[in-house]
């Protein structure tokens, strides 16, 4: 559709079916590691969790810019796709979801990882420091020690 | 506990799953008590736009200050009534009924010489030009009616690239519809935010357009001084060193003009040619008044100053002076020219060169190549010629700015003569239209940086002015500026 937002990385993410294909690749990673044959199910829960957390940092949090050239004067080179998204507005219906969807995926796997202490140290660390705190608004175009700025 | 591998005696049943639960370690239910909390205030929020998001204070204004502000304001007068705006309207009241060639004859009935438009090689009023486009009027109509990228591209548009390509010696061209947004498109193409420009600080208004529309740092230099450039790129190394992942990422550039209009000066290029390759910024050339009046063959500043083609970024020039049509071209290596077939604004967003103006250009084009710099000589010995009788006689009643072979001169009352105002330069533009000579007071937009601290008179030679031509100017400077030294 014809819009007249400079950069499509403002706006794509309010696509009709984009949460759905979210989730629909959760469960596709999920399958995949409960297919491996010698992990038991506990391991494959934390597995998928870490996954997700991991990918989903680099893919919102890390990289900067966008893979095709914006209109918008390079205003997005230095910003992450977090940042990008709706552009710059905080708690809209998307960033909620995206805030929402790894804390449930850590609810269900600690469901299914019968509470043990290390599955539950590992998930939440990675929880609150690569899914939680990067997508606060205090820590909107913040970047610690300088890291990942330029 | 740790459960890695597939363990016999630990079981996933469904129901034991949920038994685990009353089993759990207390700190786990409080944490995920937390983490269910939080989705519960996360919904209860309400979206918001950071105050600082565009670098700017931010502050928003309550309503009762909003209405305030609203109550307080006066509209100011659409039109001032400033006196001094007077002799502008005057002047447009002119109605020229020639062509603007090198002489225009007014409704008054005057003919006047014309030594204030850039006619440089003479090629308005010029028969073969005139043919050429009223054949191409016959067969397109008159505008193309669309962008190049919406049905706006025609075989003249492609041919006059292809023709510009191969007279600079370069890759590719790309044609503009218009002079003035040939480069003020052309750069913000290419240098965008956290990018750094150093550009000449008496460049042209459009050049300072593009790289206000660039949103880089601007960094201005010194008219024609090197030194002055170089001391500032060195002050840029060394923030670079200590930054250097922010260096990566910077891109750099140098903005200048072949020909300076508003100087009438020549910048030095192959000095900048060394500049570029010790500090590696790129070299931009603005070249619309040195397109045929520069170079043997009338190819610009890269042919006058000795230097490759090849050492330079980009060349922009627009082709409303020495051509004599409307537009524009930004001509290089097709990798860096091509890029602005979609990032050019104002080659995808603008309607296409009307097909006969482009045809006409071809044929300006073709004329220069076959003429092989006859005109452009003949130009530049007229404009030294002329150079060197101001100089010579009238030393100490008008003071001149331009190098001696340049086509554009700015002529300034000496002090010893009276004060160089803007009223009084116009007064003698006026003067000398009744001595049957059109001369033209530089004018500038009030934001324009470049403009000098100092009003002129622009002066732009024609290759074809005559001796006597030439003799009626400066009898005329003479006689002027003698009656008002006099009073």
């Amino acid at each position: 559709t014809a819009h007249s937002d400079p950069n499509p990385n403002h706006v794509y993410f309010n696509s009709r079916g984009i949460w759905a294909t979210y989730v629909i690749f959760i469960f596709i990673t999920h399958f995949i590691v409960l297919s491996i044959p010698f992990i038991s199910m506990a391991l494959a829960w934390t597995l998928t969790c870490q996954i997700h957390n991991v990918i989903t940092y680099f893919w919102l949090h890390w990289e900067k810019g966008a893979p095709f050239e914006p209109l918008d004067q390079g205003e997005s080179r230095t910003l992450t796709h977090w940042e990008q998204l709706d552009d710059g507005v905080q708690f809209t219906a998307n960033k909620k979801f995206l805030l929402v969807v790894p804390i449930v995926i850590f609810l269900l796997t600690t469901f299914y990882t019968r509470y043990d202490q290390i599955h539950f140290l590992v998930n939440a660390l990675s929880l609150v420091l690569l899914a939680i705190v990067p997508k606060l608004p205090q820590l909107y175009r913040v970047r610690i020690f300088g890291i990942n700025k330029w | 506990m740790l459960i890695f591998v597939a363990d016999a005696d630990v079981s996933w049943e469904f129901s034991d799953l949920i038994e685990a639960i009353y089993s759990a370690p207390t700190y786990h239910l409080v944490f995920e008590g937390c983490l269910i909390l939080f989705i519960v205030g996360l919904l209860f929020q309400h979206s918001f736009l950071p105050s600082k998001r565009r670098g700017g204070s931010g502050d928003r204004l309550s309503k009762a200050e909003e209405d305030q502000l609203i109550a307080e304001w006066q509209p100011e007068p659409l039109v001032s009534g400033d006196p001094a705006d007077e002799a502008l309207l005057a002047s447009y009241q002119r109605c020229a009924t020639s062509q603007v060639g090198r002489s225009v004859t007014y409704s008054d009935g005057r003919t006047l010489v014309n030594f204030a438009t850039g006619n440089f090689l003479d090629f308005i009023g010029e028969a073969r030009i005139r043919d050429r486009a009223l054949a191409s009027l016959r067969h397109y109509g008159v505008g193309s009616c669309g962008p190049r990228g919406f049905y706006g591209t025609m075989d003249v548009h492609l041919h006059l690239e292809e023709q510009l390509a191969k007279f600079y010696g370069c890759e590719e061209a790309v044609l503009y519809s218009y002079g003035f947004s040939t480069i003020a498109s052309a750069i913000p193409s290419y240098a965008k935010r956290h990018d750094i420009i150093f550009a000449d600080e008496r460049c042209c208004f459009a050049i300072q357009q593009g790289l206000e529309a660039s949103r880089s740092k601007i960094i201005r230099f010194r008219h024609n001084d090197t030194a002055h450039l170089e001391e500032l790129l060195q002050r840029q190394a060394e923030h670079d060193r200590r930054n250097p992942k922010k260096a990566r990422v910077t891109r750099k550039f140098i903005v200048v003009e072949g020909l300076y209009v508003n100087c009438g000066d020549i910048c030095p290029l192959g000095e900048l040619v060394k500049l570029k390759y010790k500090y590696k910024v790129r070299l931009f050339v603005e070249e619309s008044a040195s397109l045929g009046t520069l170079g043997a063959t009338g190819r610009g500043i890269c042919e006058e100053a000795g230097v490759s083609v090849q050492d330079v970024d980009l060349i922009a020039a627009g082709i409303e002076n020495a051509l004599a049509t409307q537009g524009g071209f930004v001509v290089g290596t097709k990798y860096v020219v091509d890029h602005q077939r979609l990032s050019g604004l104002g080659y995808c967003f603008s309607a296409s060169l009307p097909p006969m103006l482009a045809a006409a250009a071809s044929e300006a084009l073709t004329m220069v190549d076959e003429m092989r710099g006859e005109r452009t000589a003949r130009l530049k010995s007229v404009s030294d010629r002329l150079h060197q009788r101001l100089l010579a006689e009238l030393d100490n009643l008008w003071s001149v700015e331009g190098a001696p072979m340049s086509p554009i001169k700015h002529l300034r009352l000496h002090r010893c003569t009276g004060e160089n105002s803007l009223p009084a330069l116009e007064a003698a533009c006026a003067a000398a239209a009744d001595a049957g000579l059109l001369l033209t007071v530089a004018r500038y937009v009030a934001q324009d940086l470049g403009q000098p601290a100092q009003p002129s008179i622009r002066l732009s030679v024609n290759c074809n002015h005559s001796d006597s031509e030439i003799g009626s100017l400066l009898d005329f400077l003479k006689s002027y500026a003698t009656g008002l030294a006099k009073k």
